[in-house]
């Protein structure tokens, strides 16, 4: 596994986290390209299904970036989304995932340093974990999709 | 409304380590309302069981389907055109509906993945609490609508046992004390003399005492 | 250059681009106005660009401001002009011909796309804010500037021909010259702001010459994300982290040496509190934050909990004594500040290793020449003169005043006056032109129902911005491969116009029913590719950007492999989502546009008069038998005005408009309905009989209560009464007063108390009014006033200044050891302790006035607020939409609220409001329909299990259970954010436009290959 380059899914609330992660860009702050981002008008929209499938699909790690606490643009749904992530982490300890492999983070659209010092350790953290165990399926499961 | 909590992946996944395709059934009553087993609980579970099976290097086939009402034969009916092209049925149902989809497809084996637990009420969202006990002889007109049986550790009728202290059950303090709640309504309602009436011992045929039970409306009954 | 645009198009115009001049041009433009917005700056924003959080919310700045300057440039109503000052104005309301002079930028604003090159290559050449952010990491302003373009100062140029050659737009205008501009305008909006005081000139502080004294708003830059530190808190001298931390309150301000004013700037108390705050949430015990002050002016709403907050969570230390001066320490840098305690005596001298000085603000010397330019008069502290009952009026018709311009204040209280001045402004615009709309014509929508997707691609380069830093080439290449992409191509500078006519072209040639843009961010160019492909007949929801410009080529310069790879991740991505989504349709309404204001009190009449005005059906209706509210019982204000005489005017005046039905004796009794389209039920007069009214948006101006809590004898002894029964007094029985030889007034009863937790924010201004009118009737009399902290904020100091002059005593009380109040015959005794004498002290009174406040009329608002869906504060008072960017809407769409009922607050205040609510009622109906977009929850009702998981879970209590047994979510309603959609158990909610298929697609796009 000397080669290997997490593939991460980075789901973004519009106001803030998106709003970071493009004001990194104006601030040409570099972060690692492993990071890919989705965006959603608030964390508070991100399914446990979302989580599960990313991870599933193969993905190595998941963020979920919402607004400061206290500071949804929608009044509460980065505190949902926050409670979201701990009960699949939870999910994931049971089928011996390691729950780090998705976290949680919030910070305010201002906050373009801090995106990308998250987006780099987060990166770091799921590089020192190695590849999403799933991946040893994913053959099997694609033959068995080409079957079908 | 019934309520249930989903079972520890492992025992699930136990239960279809030898299969290769799978039916995974959700409810759209009882089990959707507590979280336990709707479209939702179904799909994570569908997540979840193949990314253990992938994790282990192997596949497996998941067709996911939700069901309006497990516990009718009617809607148990929907599941025929699929359950010959799978190998094992999983139920998020209840018990009732796991054992509805058991009795029209004797010949599958079927899974439950949800313990079922009570009858109970959500008290706020996220929190359910078993309220009825379904004994089949309700006595809430006479504890100030509140149930001893299902409510009281030990089901006492005519007052709490020496374990009541500061109005919490002695089992937990997370539990009220069910005779300090029925008290406060009492004195709420200003019939506290009610409190001294002796509930007389109670019939438990109506429970499981008799055996299983049944309702027959014979107006209905076809 | 001289241009002269002789176009006899109405507009107004607003002068200064801070919060106060955007916030009154998007209230007109929402309201279909032409604006002309100037500002001296290169990019709009003024103050509260720099600053790092604001009170009361905390919140970034750049989160809630940014969305709005970029919306404020895209309206079309709105023309921005930077670099722009006044020079001349002729002529009068209704028709002004105003001269504008602006300075070279030497850079083409079309052409500009801010990426950067000229300032990498000669960043002396480019523009900076001097001072603040000399070493802030970009040079725009703050980094999301309007109009998001550089600046070039050519005289700092030596390589000018260099310079244009470094720009890949082509922007640069080496030869660019200062321009005068003439325009015809109907209405002025003054909101040029203030300065902030530079007490470098207070020698005894020592800023400029020790290194770690900073004033308020550098420490905001120190502690702002987008700051010279990038947000670390350190200490200019060594870069190292401060553990101590002081601020000095009214640096400049309330006091009478040279270089100090006399006024209070309202906004210094909070903003210390606000970055002690920030301070300890970010450091915790690692730092110690004491604030020296005189008086704590926490007047605002729910602002005095701020304080508490502050002191009771936070730790932060409070020390009320104004010191002298700071000492540096040898060789540290440390400061030393000595300072008295009343509890002690002697002086206490501490260090620090950061001071903070809490300046005020200063009319900028600009200003007088402004006022100059378009002859208006400025009062004795060189603030724009207005009158009592025209707050936002100057002495001159036609040009209104919002902002610090007109008096020192926090951005709550600007905003509600830029809407006013909105509102006042709109007057002089003809009626029938300023309705004209120019519709644009689109092409009907084809369908694509039922067609397999079929997606264009097309990714800019965007000069070098992209192109630079990864291979444009190869990611159109790849892009071909993906499914359903029939067509894939390179775009140059995608949002050109040869650019966007291209792609429109393309759809046509190959029957596209889909678009790919890899380009910069959705957030800024997401509705002008919707607006290109509507144009060219496709549904606007059917494309979707990747944003492979701020989110691949500027984070990953350094590798133009990886910058690749992961642009043609993003575009694969954005061509799987795209492909799964589906038309969808704006949500509209048509427009009642009567009016329903509830409420006859000052704010009331002033909002149904101001809209009636304006050519709107309004119904006033009243709970009570009588119009003029609790300001029929107020004699006069502070200023002397006759208030009586003001509201029986003002009454007559809405009782004869024919636009206007007042109904008396009405309470509300349903409600239903939404913004346009409101009808709401009446139970009227002694008979109550039913009525319901239709209406399109609803104006609460309820009011509040004058308390009158049974305290200090009140209403048990004849001597004791409240400051209002005092006012009444004080106009008809003045032989009375005269024989009066000593009255005492107490602050604070029943406010700032465990019940009543806020302050009243009137009491302090409304005991001086009543001091200086018995010294005026018996200047023999001796008066004390016993107070907790005087809050006489903005110009009202001079009174209190007035006051301490003519010989009041104010003595300060502890709220642990009020004062007591005993019967003596007549008059009553008053004992409290004198803080400096440090001794008890009792004084026999002939009268004791009471300084009782405003509370919310609890029953009032409850009622409303539960027939209504209206939040409310915890004290009672309606809560509005967002405090500082919406603070008279409120949080139902079209409902609108001013007055006491928001907080208590004094006439003048109350009339603010009242325009600006008139303002902003005018924007919501301007439109005949409400577009409310397409991002909104819906519902498969046949899956809904009724499970009640998203009436719990919505933020904002839309969702209910239909008579179908399923949940119904109003788009009228609904706000966007999917959150129902996640919680849902049965997934029977889906939201427009980020349904779950396209983005489970986007991840099966990102992740295929990994096996």
């Amino acid at each position: 596994m000397e080669n290997f380059e997490p593939v991460i899914v980075a789901f973004c609330c519009h106001y803030c986290a998106y709003t970071a992660a493009d004001m990194a860009g104006s601030m040409r702050l570099s972060y690692p390209a492993n990071v890919k981002i989705v965006r959603v008008p608030c964390s508070g929209k991100v399914d446990t299904i979302h989580m599960m499938k990313a991870l599933e699909k193969g993905a190595d790690g998941v963020m979920v970036a919402g607004c400061l606490e206290g500071d949804c643009h929608f009044k509460s749904g980065n505190t949902k989304a926050a409670r979201r992530v701990v009960f699949v982490k939870k999910l994931l300890e049971e089928i011996g995932i390691e729950a780090e492999r998705l976290a949680m983070f919030t910070m305010s659209a201002g906050m373009g340093t801090r995106f990308a010092q998250v987006a780099g350790e987060f990166t770091e953290q799921i590089r020192k974990l190695g590849p999403n165990p799933v991946r040893a399926g994913l053959k099997a499961r694609k033959a068995a999709e080409k079957v079908a | 409304m019934i309520t249930a909590e989903r079972k520890p992946l492992a025992e699930i996944i136990d239960s279809i380590d030898a299969y290769k395709r799978i039916l995974l059934v959700g409810c759209n009553e009882c089990v959707t309302v507590c979280a336990a087993g709707g479209r939702k609980e179904v799909a994570t579970l569908a997540s979840a069981l193949q990314m253990d099976f992938m994790k282990r290097g192997k596949h497996i086939d998941i067709r996911e389907m939700t069901l309006e009402r497990q516990c009718d034969p009617e809607y148990v009916e929907q599941l025929a055109p699929y359950i010959d092209q799978v190998d094992a049925v999983i139920s998020m149902a209840c018990g009732c509906g796991v054992q509805e989809v058991v009795r029209r497809f004797k010949a599958k084996r079927v899974y439950p993945a949800v313990n079922t637990k009570f009858m109970g009420a959500s008290e706020r969202p996220g929190v359910w609490a078993e309220r009825c006990h379904g004994c089949g002889n309700c006595l809430l007109g006479l504890t100030g609508g509140i149930c001893p049986i299902a409510r009281c550790s030990k089901s006492l009728m005519n007052g709490p046992c020496g374990g009541s202290s500061k109005g919490k059950c002695e089992v937990s303090s997370e539990i009220d004390c069910v005779w300090q709640l029925i008290w406060d309504r009492l004195k709420e309602l200003g019939i506290q003399d009610r409190y001294e009436d002796v509930i007389m011992a109670k019939d438990w045929s109506t429970e499981r005492g008799g055996g299983p039970r049944k309702i027959v409306r014979e107006d209905l009954a076809q | 250059m001289i241009d002269h645009n002789t176009d006899p198009q109405q507009r107004v115009l607003v002068i200064g681009g801070g919060v106060a001049g955007i916030k009154a041009a998007m209230d007109l433009s929402e309201a279909r106005k032409n604006v002309l917005l100037v500002d001296k700056a290169a990019a709009i924003g003024g103050l509260m660009t720099q600053l790092d959080r604001t009170f009361p919310t905390n919140n970034c700045d750049l989160c809630t401001i940014s969305p709005r300057l970029s919306a404020g440039a895209r309206q079309q109503h709105i023309e921005l002009m930077p670099m722009t000052q006044v020079t001349a104005l002729e002529g009068e309301a209704g028709n002004f011909t105003v001269t504008l002079t602006s300075a070279p930028r030497y850079i083409d604003l079309e052409k500009c796309t801010a990426c950067g090159e000229c300032h990498k290559k000669y960043p002396e050449c480019v523009r900076f804010t001097p001072g603040l952010d000399h070493r802030a990491p970009t040079c725009m302003r703050y980094p999301q500037a309007t109009p998001q373009a550089f600046s070039i100062d050519m005289a700092a140029c030596k390589d000018v021909e260099g310079l244009v050659k470094v720009c890949p737009a082509g922007a640069i205008i080496p030869n660019d010259t200062e321009q005068q501009h003439t325009r015809f305008v109907s209405a002025v909006i003054l909101a040029a702001g203030a300065e902030l005081f530079a007490p470098g000139k207070l020698d005894h502080f020592g800023h400029g010459r020790y290194p770690n004294v900073v004033t308020g708003l550098e420490y905001e830059r120190i502690m702002s994300a987008s700051g010279p530190t990038l947000g670390e808190l350190v200490r200019p001298s060594d870069q190292k982290q401060p553990k101590r931390v002081a601020w000095i309150q009214c640096a400049g301000s309330r006091g009478i040496n040279r270089e100090d004013v006399s006024y209070c700037s309202s906004v210094c108390c909070m903003y210390a509190l606000k970055e002690a705050i920030v301070t300890k949430e970010r450091f915790k015990d690692d730092i110690e934050t004491t604030i020296f002050y005189m008086d704590m002016r926490t007047f605002g709403k729910d602002y005095e909990a701020y304080y508490q907050r502050a002191k009771d969570r936070y730790g932060i230390r409070l020390v009320r004594c104004r010191p002298h001066s700071i000492i540096p320490a040898a060789q540290t840098q440390d400061l030393q500040i000595s300072y008295a305690k009343d509890e002690e005596s002697g002086l206490i001298t501490e260090e620090f290793d950061m001071v903070v000085l809490s300046t005020g603000f200063r009319p900028a010397e600009a200003t007088k020449q402004l006022a100059k330019t378009l002859g208006i008069e400025l009062n004795v502290h060189h603030f724009t003169k207005s009158g009592s009952f025209e707050p936002v009026g100057t002495t001159k018709p036609g040009i209104y005043v919002c902002g610090v311009l007109e008096s020192p204040k926090d951005i709550p209280e600007t905003m509600v006056q830029a809407s006013a001045a909105a509102c006042m402004a709109a007057k002089h615009l003809a009626k029938g032109e300023a309705a004209v709309e120019i519709e644009d014509e689109y092409p009907p929508e084809r369908d694509v129902y039922g067609e397999a997707p079929r997606i264009g691609v097309f990714v800019c380069d965007c000069g070098q911005n992209i192109g630079g830093a990864l291979d444009v080439d190869a990611v159109v290449a790849e892009a071909k491969k993906y499914p359903h992409v029939m067509l894939a191509e390179m775009s140059g500078h995608g949002c050109g116009k040869d650019a966007l006519e291209r792609i429109q072209q393309a759809i046509k040639e190959h029957n596209l029913n889909r678009v790919v843009v890899g380009a910069c961010s959705p957030r800024t160019h997401e509705g002008l590719f919707q607006e290109t492909i509507r144009r060219a007949g496709l549904n606007k929801y059917l494309v979707e950007i990747a944003n492979i410009r701020d989110q691949s080529a500027w984070v990953h310069s350094g590798s133009r492999e990886l910058a690749t790879a992961k642009a043609k991740q993003l575009v694969r991505m954005a061509v799987a989502g795209v492909a799964k989504s589906g038309p969808l349709k704006d949500h509209q309404l048509p427009m009642n546009t009567d009016v329903l204001v509830l409420g006859g009190g000052v704010a009331g009449l002033n909002s149904a008069l101001e809209l009636a005005d304006k050519g709107f059906k309004v119904v006033l209706a009243e709970r009570t038998g009588r119009l003029g509210g609790l300001a029929a019982i107020v004699r006069r204000n502070l200023e002397g005005d006759d208030v009586q005489a003001y509201v029986r005017q003002l009454v007559a005046k809405v009782q004869s408009h024919s636009l206007i039905e007042v109904v008396t004796n009405a309470i509300v009794v349903d409600h239903s309905g939404m913004p346009g389209k409101f009808t709401t039920g009446f139970q009227i007069g002694p008979r109550m009989y039913y009525r319901q009214i239709e209406h399109g948006a609803t104006v609460l101006a309820t009011g509040s209560l004058a308390n009158r809590p049974k305290q200090y004898l009140l209403d048990r002894h004849k001597a004791v009464l409240t400051q209002l029964d005092l006012d009444g007094v004080l106009e008809d029985q003045p032989a009375q007063v005269k024989e009066w030889q000593t009255v005492v007034m107490i602050q604070c009863v029943g406010s700032r108390t465990p019940e009543n937790p806020n302050c009243s924010r009137i009491c302090c201004q409304t005991a001086i009014k009543n001091a200086l009118r018995l010294l005026d009737l018996n200047p023999e009399m001796r008066l004390f006033v016993l107070y907790r902290d005087m809050r006489t904020y903005g110009f009202s100091e001079d009174a209190y200044i007035e006051a301490r002059r003519r010989g009041v005593i104010f003595v300060r009380y502890a709220p642990e050891t009020p004062p007591q109040v005993a019967e003596a015959g007549n008059q009553v005794t008053v004992s409290f302790t004198d803080p400096i004498l440090r001794r008890p002290v009792e004084v026999t009174a002939d009268r004791l006035a009471l300084s009782t406040g405003l509370i919310a009329d609890e029953e009032t608002t409850e009622d409303l607020a539960a027939i209504f869906h209206l939040q409310r504060t915890e004290d009672g008072h309606f809560l509005e939409e967002h405090v500082k960017l919406k603070p008279v809407d409120m949080s139902v769409p079209g409902f609108f609220m001013a007055g006491s009922a928001h907080s208590p607050r004094n006439i003048r205040e109350s009339i603010t409001q009242a325009q600006a609510v008139a303002g902003r009622v005018q924007s919501l109906l301007a439109q005949k329909t409400i577009n409310l977009g397409a991002v909104v929850a819906r519902v498969e009702g046949e899956k809904c299990a009724t499970c009640l998981a998203c009436v719990r879970a919505c933020p904002y209590n839309v969702p209910f259970i239909n008579e179908n047994r399923q949940s119904e979510i109003d788009p009228a309603k609904c706000h966007g954010c999917g959150v129902c959609a996640a919680e849902c158990p049965a997934k029977a909610i889906q939201l427009c436009h980020f349904e779950d298929e396209p983005i489970l697609a986007k991840l099966e796009g990102l992740l295929e290959r990994i096996a």
